[in-house]
């Protein structure tokens, strides 16, 4: 699986749960060894024994220390409703790390980040892991209240649909998350500079757009409901291109990182680049 | 959970079912570990593997054609278990025969081959070419016919709930291999399960599976709709099992045929009912996609009672 670390099945327990914005959970699940894995990788949570969902639920990986793997969520159905009630000390079913990551860094080679909303882990992880060394990294919210102004440090962009919120000696520009690159004259990389984002799908779309129009490559982590997380359900497909076809990929085994230009769903035909712009 | 007084199989011992011997009882089901060679790098902290113990790995059903399958969305989850409509999506007979089952006999998985086919005639080329090509291949142990998925236009449910049409789709398969355990598995959409069982064993199976999944609906009150594109699903999980085990149990009480268990076992205990009511194996489907291990617990719990 291309060098990916292997998929390890445990049930951990859980040392920290609670909000790090208005909107965003975080929970820090400890296991029974070294957790290892690549930003843009994600885990399957469930509740252990009879209390278990029917299907176990996706997360990316927002970070790992030694035996410490944590996640952020958003309270959106019943699986993250019971997640979000998980005390510390609770036992937590977790099965990971699964998918294809974001790409290393490469020398010469000019990353921008971009995290929408709950999208934020894989850009998060990814600079973590390797920093930014003439790189970007840029985060869009709702609202300043919504943003994890804790996680993020100094060198993010931050930009909010709306301007409440933001907290003192902190700054963001209201407006959608691209526009932060799409000002910078400075990045005109071409084909040296790879845009890596995750969010909702205007975000997504307008990233596409501007690697388009930039020249850039561009990579999506995809979000999809998902069954199994390990490609043998065939729950989660997503239509790729291969050449001159289309063809069905799996979500979770297959991706969740996908190239935007082999992603019909991104085109510029699917027209919504301009059409909303990026909300998280 | 203790042994129970009652228990005297030994589950991970090899057993015959027809011409063939199976290395154990537990297995996993169609469509729920994928064609069995996605999980062969997972782990736990004490390096168990999630194909420890099976006695069986059923494939994803494979079909004439490569399927694409459904439009999304596939999955809805529900109270107690989940609807699905998949559509079979598959590689392909061909591809299966030349990549999928040559992989899993060099892994030394075992494995038994789903298969599905829209007119009954169809099982017989396709049962003769696997005859063909695996013929000396250890770990291919049979064949499962899928004759009650009820999510393809085509055929699905009505395809098997008729005596006679299982009849047919069971000889056509049984003249092609003289040598491999074959199975049909069972829909639970029927007045008379025992009835398709008792035609199917006329036919010539070794064993029948019951059950497949029961047709189902939700419906998004978002938008008034059912969840899935094609309004039905099949359901699985937690709640069928004891519409499961009411299934077999008619089977087991009145067709003359073994019988492998199969609908909403997650646990030793959902896998004990089955075999009390007589069953010869079980499979684990819907589990398995939450806990790539589901089946290999199961069977390691069994076993350490076999040999105790």
């Amino acid at each position: 699986m291309n060098g990916r670390p292997a998929p390890l099945a445990c049930v951990g327990e859980v040392i920290a749960n609670g909000l790090v914005s208005s909107a965003f959970h975080r929970l820090d699940i400890a296991l029974d060894r070294v957790f290892t894995f690549q930003p843009g990788q994600f885990v399957m949570i469930n509740e252990p024994g009879p209390l278990a969902w029917t299907f176990s639920r996706p997360f990316s990986v927002l970070a790992a220390d030694d035996r410490i793997v944590s996640i952020l969520y958003r309270v959106v159905g019943r699986g993250t409703q019971a997640m979000a009630g998980l005390a510390p000390g609770r036992p937590v079913s977790v099965l990971g790390p699964l998918g294809e990551p974001f790409p290393a860094p490469v020398d010469g080679q000019t990353t921008v980040l971009l995290g929408g909303g709950v999208g934020l882990p894989p850009v998060y992880a990814w600079w973590q892991r390797w920093g930014l060394d003439g790189d970007v990294a840029c985060f869009g919210a709702r609202d300043g209240g919504e943003v994890p102004w804790g996680l993020l440090g100094g060198p993010w962009r931050i930009s909010v649909d709306s301007p409440g919120c933001v907290p003192a000696g902190r700054q963001a520009t209201t407006g959608v998350v691209t526009s932060l690159v799409d000002r910078d004259d400075a990045l005109r990389g071409g084909e040296r500079t790879v845009l890596l984002a995750c969010g909702p799908q205007p975000l997504l779309r307008a990233a596409a757009d501007l690697a388009r129009r930039r020249g850039w490559r561009c990579l999506v982590s995809l979000e999809e409901h998902m069954g199994c997380g390990y490609g043998v359900c065939k729950g989660c497909v997503v239509r790729v291109a291969d050449g001159d076809t289309v063809r069905n990929a799996t979500c979770c085994h297959d991706g969740p990182v996908f190239d935007a230009a082999r992603l019909p769903d991104l085109a510029a035909e699917a027209g919504g680049a301009d059409a909303g712009g990026a909300k998280a | 959970m203790n042994r129970p007084a009652w228990w005297r199989l030994e589950a991970n011992e090899p057993f015959r079912l027809g011409p063939r011997m199976l290395p154990g009882r537990v297995w996993t089901a169609s469509g729920c570990f994928g064609y069995g060679l996605q999980a062969h790098e997972f782990t736990t902290a004490n390096g168990a593997s999630p194909y420890a113990g099976l006695g069986a790995v059923v494939t994803k059903t494979v079909t004439p054609l490569p399927r694409e399958g459904n439009p999304m969305p596939r999955l809805v989850e529900t109270a107690c278990g989940a609807l699905n409509s998949i559509g079979l999506e598959n590689v392909g007979f061909a591809a299966f025969l030349e990549t999928v089952l040559p992989e899993l006999e060099a892994r030394g998985v075992p494995t038994i081959v789903s298969l599905a086919a829209t007119t009954p005639e169809d099982f017989g080329p396709m049962a003769r070419r696997l005859h063909e090509r695996a013929a000396g291949f250890a770990h291919w142990h049979g064949v499962e016919l899928n004759l009650s998925c009820p999510n393809v236009a085509e055929g699905g449910h009505d395809f098997g709930s008729s005596p006679a049409t299982v009849a047919r789709c069971v000889a056509a398969a049984r003249a092609e291999l003289p040598d491999r355990a074959l199975l049909a598995k069972l829909t639970p959409n029927t007045a008379d399960i025992a009835q398709l069982a008792a035609s199917a064993r006329e036919a010539g199976v070794d064993a029948v599976s019951a059950i497949n999944t029961v047709v189902g609906l939700d419906v998004d009150l978002r938008t008034g709709q059912p969840y899935l594109p094609r309004r039905f699903g099949g359901y699985s999980g937690a709640a069928i099992l004891p519409i499961a085990l009411a299934k077999v149990d008619q089977i087991a009480r009145g067709a003359g045929v073994p019988v492998v268990g199969v609908g909403g076992i997650a646990t030793v205990e959902d896998a004990l009912k089955f075999f009390a009511l007589g069953a010869v194996a079980v499979q684990v489907g819907t589990a398995q996609m939450r806990d790539p291990f589901a089946a290999a617990r199961i069977a390691a719990a069994l076993g350490q009672w076999s040999s105790s």
